[in-house]
């Protein structure tokens, strides 16, 4: 099974949102009830039924003023610290193509997976009890279509392709526009990757991780406690039965007279 | 003034065995649902407690149980486990259930076996609750704080979880006789000369003094 | 467009100026996208406003809004002094060499006018080239002499130094060097720039000259007819350029025919007055066809009739009187507008000083509103407009109309490609479609005619009505597909057309599709609804129907996908895409090429026809050059640089401070209407009133991609909707700290029209900056025209401040430049 990846291309992107909208429609998500944010940025944040959202950042730059929109949702992580955490199984899973899906069926609401992402994806519904988020329209590309986001874009700020394919669409043109290459950290390997403008940090844009990483205490969890639980449990139960067998029960003595 | 060993002394009363079996039960029982969702390959158990989203509701309500029995049980027990000078010896000769000793210092009421998985308890209850009431809402709090209660969860458990089983072969088989203190309440002279030499000999001054 | 949204991707400079494609034409990014990561192509956005656009481009100028003319009079004075021009373009493809009327002056000599004002309009006569004894214009080739359009068009020019203009635009010097620089680049022949505009350069009181500026610019460069070249309107709708073609306006009959007036009450004198003549055998004089294009279009509408009688059927207003979407307005708020049929339009929302045009609305007796939902405009009585529905007594009637999916039809597109669309579902409940409503219309006309006389009720009795299958009551059930072949013309007998050229026969039978407009006759044997259409349907296809997406050319013309106008030609004017051997300027991406072996032009279909050299390219221009002088205009044929007739700025340029050819509606209904309403409505803060002092704040209205027009269609889709849910209005972090106000906060924007204002957020953004002109601080604003009373989503109506006055040409009302105030009124 081939590995995808969508790439995000915020040279090209111009913050029209018609990803946000064709993700709604295909997803069959509802609007929300929105108030004025200050800025072009509508939803807020992304939420239990917004999977996809434009962020809109004014900076500037040696003097000059950059306005960045850059579409931001799952980066579907190859090693993802959401499934990592989930404590039911099916409800979060990595599909062979790269993508992270969740199954409403199977989510308890936890919020784990909403917590350890370092992305801050996953969004929770208390009114569901569960949490939502893009998958990179799984339904749609095991269809052999695209995601319904990267069909909408027309500015080819949007690509969506096989793994080798992208990477090295990603790193040309990233040398062409002088940008970087998002995550762009080898041991985190993601199957959606953003290229940003030149002169464009990670950490001059809101909610983008600029070191994104299974988190630690994900990994202290998961790969130690977890197992020196176990360890831990039965270790003491098997040294105790030992003792038993060894020493044996330890009986309580008469007190001998005069030991007062 | 002559006892017959075999005598029945009271050592606990209802409401302190009530406080620990509750208090156990519900450890217990997030112990177990808890593990549950640890692990996916014990899937069995939150498929016998209803499912998956069943058994999270359980553990979470369990877990507040959990949390009231433990203040319970520090307001009840925190001032007789206090460690003492004598302690130290206690400790040092491994209680006495590792190599032969005969010089233990006199316990009181609970040996520093007894008093460390108090305070193991304490402490890591404390942990555990605590972290289980941000992991109730986790997103008002920012993300480290979160992340970190999720992993103070299971270092928690980790460490109480092997504790409790240290408690439940003392408790039970390890010294046979103990387990009726929270039954019946009532254990034999020669069990209280064993474990508690310093209790008895005040019970013995005031039998009503003392209970609990 | 002059070219297509596809052929952007060949250009090597894109300037957009005057509109904010990213946002509002996002398809168009597409091709923006490509032709910079392919060709390296440049993109320069010159604009009041930081926008969407701007986030994208390589240079970004800030223009004070309204400075248009001077900025490209700017560019041109540039290219002229620099030499960044395409000179032998110029000199056979313009009318550069032409000699002008010596007695023709201009704004270097008389401050600011052209010769010919007489009160409020230009007396043309000496806007006049001159004539040899053919009639033909004479020429000077090397471009010396004075009074020649090169001359003339530097003289002009002169005066807009870059310190003159920097010091009215506001722009960065360094900003406008670097634009300078890096568009005129494009002057050499194998390079081509395309200019991308919109409504920031056209709703101005100068709006049509500032089109003639890019003209007049693209010309110099030699970038009119080639790919990645062009001046491109880009079209607010996805059919407005439909519309337009069939003359949805007051002005022009289907195919840009003339309305005629009541000055020629004969087909004959219309035919006269309105047909150019040439004795110059290389100008195509396409519209010498004009008597061939008005006989079909009588014959397609009274097929019974005899052309003279079908023309008296005709309204024809008086000469110069104008009935464009302001005064309608305002004979409406004159109470002497009965009626109204406001079909898929929300002018109480999208007409400029709404809250006047809602009041007008009162005045009338009846309206029928066409439409998906219920418009501001159909509820123009409701509790919601402010008003007290009791004492309105418009009766309104309200038709459920279908959406674009929910019928059949054609779309014309920016790129004059006539795109034939299918029904995808029927209309909810009782909607139907535009046509079914209209042929109930016109049956019901007829009946009452029929049944109660009426002044002239021949027009609508003898009006042909035809399309598609005729039912038992002998009437039809139309179909569009009729529609369509009757705009493309057919023969109404059989008819014999000899081809003078080659001397072969072709016989035409009656009903048969006319193949071309060039077959189009003068005597009533042809009809066509219209003639630009002509060749969209053959006996055999049609042709807006075809969806084959091979592309011979490899340009990107698709000649086989849909169709388009006229005849299938992709670039207009692209004769001008060749030397006079016919070899393309530009090698790489050549839109037609003479091929000598077979003696043909390859590539798309060439304009005119015949060998290279053999005719002029600018064939639908009177004399087959590009105008660089152009005397149609009705404010000067060079485009001259005047403030908005609200302005904080003085216009250094010359001593007129606004175009002298403007209708000033705050005058005229001043005098004429008592309605204190309707004057308050039409008042203007003009440049050093005490008015225009009391509102010292530039404002532009404009839209976002995420809602269309006024709101109507989006403001009740809930998807769109939660994207802005609300009226916002953009400023300068200087500007907010003058006026107290945070990002955010809610504010009242007033302007003379409107003192109690209307409410918005308060956008405070890095985005805008004060300008500096000429040493004054000048606050600009912007806020969207999208918002009403009615829908999901509701707020205060941008349009209830704008100015009731129009652009000299075509009465476009300027939205783009008034004065306003704003203050906080809290969180």
């Amino acid at each position: 099974m081939a590995e995808y990846i969508k790439l995000i291309d915020v040279t090209k992107c111009t913050g029209c949102r018609g990803c946000q909208v064709a993700c709604k429609q295909w997803n069959s998500l509802p609007a929300e009830k929105t108030g004025f944010t200050g800025s072009l940025q509508n939803p807020a944040d992304l939420s239990f039924t917004t999977w996809c959202l434009i962020r809109f950042d004014e900076l500037e730059k040696d003097g000059k003023l950059k306005w960045i929109m850059r579409h931001d949702a799952c980066m579907h992580c190859d090693w993802p610290a959401c499934v990592k955490a989930c404590p039911s199984p099916g409800a979060l899973t990595r599909t062979d193509e790269g993508a992270v899906i969740h199954n409403p069926k199977f989510c308890i609401g936890c919020k784990s997976c909403a917590v350890a992402c370092p992305f801050g994806i996953p969004k929770y519904s208390k009114a569901q009890d569960k949490i939502a988020k893009c998958t990179l329209c799984y339904d749609r590309i095991t269809d052999g279509k695209q995601p319904a986001c990267v069909t909408a874009c027309n500015t080819g700020a949007l690509l969506f392709g096989r793994k080798e394919e992208m990477l090295e669409k990603a790193h040309k043109r990233a040398e062409q526009v002088g940008g970087l290459v998002y995550p762009g950290n080898p041991k985190y390997e993601t199957h959606v990757l953003t290229i940003l403008p030149a002169g464009i940090a990670p950490k001059d844009l809101s909610q983008m991780n600029p070191d994104p990483k299974m988190p630690a205490t994900v990994l202290w969890w998961k790969n130690l406690f977890k197992p020196f639980t176990l360890i831990g449990i039965g270790g003491v139960a098997g040294a105790s039965l030992l003792h038993y067998l060894i020493k044996g029960p330890h009986e309580a003595h008469e007190k001998k007279e005069g030991e007062e | 003034m002559s006892h017959h060993s075999k005598e029945l002394i009271k050592v606990t009363d209802a409401t302190e065995r009530i406080a620990h079996w509750i208090l156990a039960g519900s450890c217990l029982f997030c112990l177990i649902s808890g593990l549950g969702l640890m692990f996916h390959s014990w899937s069995i158990i939150p498929t016998l407690l209803g499912g998956y989203y069943a058994t999270k509701w359980m553990h979470i309500f369990s877990g507040v149980i959990f949390a009231m029995a433990l203040v319970n049980a520090y307001i009840m027990w925190w001032k007789e486990c206090i460690f003492e000078k004598d302690d130290l010896g206690w400790i040092m000769q491994g209680g006495g259930y590792l190599w032969p000793t005969d010089n233990l210092p006199p316990v009181y009421k609970f040996n520093a076996g007894q008093k460390a998985f108090f305070w193991c308890l304490i402490g890591c209850g404390i942990i555990i609750v605590v972290s289980g009431l941000v992991m109730l809402s986790p997103l008002v709090f920012p993300v480290v704080i979160a992340r970190w209660a999720f992993m103070l969860h299971a270092l928690g458990v980790m460490v109480l979880g092997s504790f409790f089983i240290v408690h439940l072969y003392l408790g039970t088989i390890g010294n046979p006789g103990t387990v009726q203190a929270m039954f019946t309440g009532k254990c034999t002279r020669a069990w209280c000369e064993t474990y508690c030499p310093r209790w008895l000999a005040e019970h013995d001054q005031d039998p009503n003094k003392n209970i609990a | 467009m002059t070219n297509h949204w596809n052929d952007i991707q060949h250009s090597d400079c894109i300037l957009i100026m005057g509109s904010n494609a990213a946002e509002n034409h996002p398809i168009s990014f597409k091709w923006v996208n490509e032709a910079r990561a392919k060709r390296g192509a440049k993109l320069i956005h010159v604009d009041p406003r930081f926008t969407r656009t701007s986030a994208t481009a390589d240079i970004y100028a800030r223009l004070r809004s309204g400075t248009d003319i001077a900025f490209l009079g700017g560019m041109i004075n540039y290219a002229l002094q620099k030499n960044r021009i395409q000179r032998d373009y110029v000199r056979e493809y313009s009318d550069a060499a032409y000699l002008v009327n010596p007695d023709f002056k201009g704004p270097a000599d008389l401050n600011g006018l052209f010769s010919g004002l007489e009160g409020t309009k230009y007396d043309k006569a000496t806007w006049t080239y001159q004539l040899d004894e053919n009639g033909n214009p004479k020429k000077d080739p090397s471009m010396q002499d004075p009074n020649c359009v090169f001359q003339l068009l530097k003289k002009h020019y002169a005066r807009y130094t870059p310190e003159k203009v920097c010091g009215l635009t506001g722009t960065d010097p360094q900003d406008f060097e670097a634009v300078c620089d890096t568009f005129t680049a494009t002057c050499k022949p194998e390079k081509s720039g395309t200019i991308m505009y919109a409504m920031g350069t056209t709703q101005h009181t100068y709006g049509s000259q500032n089109v003639r500026a890019f003209s007049v610019l693209q010309i110099l460069l030699g970038n009119i007819g080639v790919a990645g070249g062009g001046i491109n309107a880009l079209r607010g709708e996805s059919n407005v350029q439909g519309s337009t073609d069939h003359a949805a306006l007051f002005h022009i009959l289907p195919g840009y025919l003339k309305v005629p007036t009541s000055a020629q009450p004969t087909l004959a004198q219309y035919n006269e007055e309105n047909t150019p003549k040439s004795n110059d055998p290389m100008n195509v004089n396409w519209w010498g066809n004009t008597p061939k294009y008005m006989a079909s279009l009588m014959k397609a509408w009274w097929r019974d009739a005899d052309l003279e009688t079908a023309y008296s059927y005709l309204p024809k207003p008086d000469k110069g009187k104008n009935y464009s979407y302001l005064p309608i307005f305002s004979e409406m708020a004159h109470g002497k507008v009965k009626g109204l049929m406001v079909w898929g339009m929300n002018p109480a929302v999208g007409a400029p000083s709404s809250r006047m045009i809602r009041r007008a609305l009162s005045k009338l007796d009846w309206m029928v509103a066409v439409d998906l939902w219920e418009t501001e405009t159909s509820a123009f009585w409701q509790k919601e407009a402010g008003v007290d529905p009791e004492t309105i007594k418009t009766e309104v009637f309200m038709l459920p109309a279908a959406a674009s999916v929910e019928k059949e039809g054609s779309v014309s597109n920016s790129g004059r490609w006539g795109q034939w669309r299918y029904k995808a579902v029927d209309p909810p409940g009782h909607a139907e479609d535009d046509l079914w409503i209209m042929n109930q219309l016109v049956y019901r006309l007829k009946d009452l005619y029929k049944a109660e006389g009426g002044a002239f009720p021949d027009p609508v009795l003898n009006l042909t009505w035809n399309y598609g299958k005729v039912g038992p009551n002998g009437r039809n059930t139309p179909s569009p597909r009729e529609v369509a072949k009757e705009i493309n013309g057919y023969f109404v007998v059989d008819k014999d057309i000899e081809d003078k050229a080659t001397g072969t026969i072709t016989k035409f039978k009656a009903g048969d599709m006319v193949p071309s407009f060039a077959i189009l006759q003068d005597d009533g044997s042809t009809c066509s609804g219209n003639w630009l259409y002509c060749n969209s349907v053959t006996n055999t296809e049609f042709k807006m129907m075809k969806r084959d997406s091979t592309d011979p050319t490899g340009l990107g013309s698709y000649h086989n996908w849909s169709w388009c106008w006229p005849v299938n030609r992709r670039i207009i004017y692209n004769r001008a895409s060749v030397d006079l051997e016919g070899n393309p300027w530009a090698k790489d991406k050549p839109v037609i090429w003479w091929n000598a072996m077979k003696k043909l032009w390859a590539g798309d279909v060439v304009d005119g026809g015949g060998a290279p050299g053999a005719k002029y390219p600018f064939i639908m221009i009177n004399h087959g050059h590009a105008q660089l002088f152009a005397a149609g205009m009705t404010d000067g044929p060079f485009p001259e640089h005047y403030e908005p007739l609200e302005s904080q700025v003085k216009n250094t340029m010359s001593a007129e401070q606004v175009s002298p050819v403007i209708a000033r509606w705050d005058k005229k209904v001043k005098e004429e209407v008592c309605d204190p309403f309707i004057v308050e409505g039409c008042a203007a803060a003009t440049f050093g009133s005490p008015e225009g002092k009391e509102f010292p704040i530039v404002c532009s209205t404009y839209r976002v991609v995420e809602h269309w027009q006024t709101g109507q269609m989006t403001r009740w889709l809930p998807w769109l909707a939660e994207l802005v849910p609300h009226q916002f209005v953009e400023m300068s972090e200087e500007l907010a700290r003058e006026k107290g106000i945070h990002n955010g906060d809610k504010v009242r924007i007033t302007s003379i029209r409107n003192q109690e204002g209307i409410e918005a957020y308060a956008m405070v953004t890095k985005r805008f900056k004060p300008f500096t002109i000429n040493g004054q601080t000048v606050h600009q604003v912007g806020m969207t025209w999208h918002f009403g009373y009615k829908g999901l989503v509701t707020g205060g109506n941008a349009n209830d401040l704008t100015p009731f006055i129009g652009d000299a040409n075509t009465m476009i009302p300027e939205y783009k430049a008034f004065l306003v105030n704003i203050a906080r009124m809290g969180r």
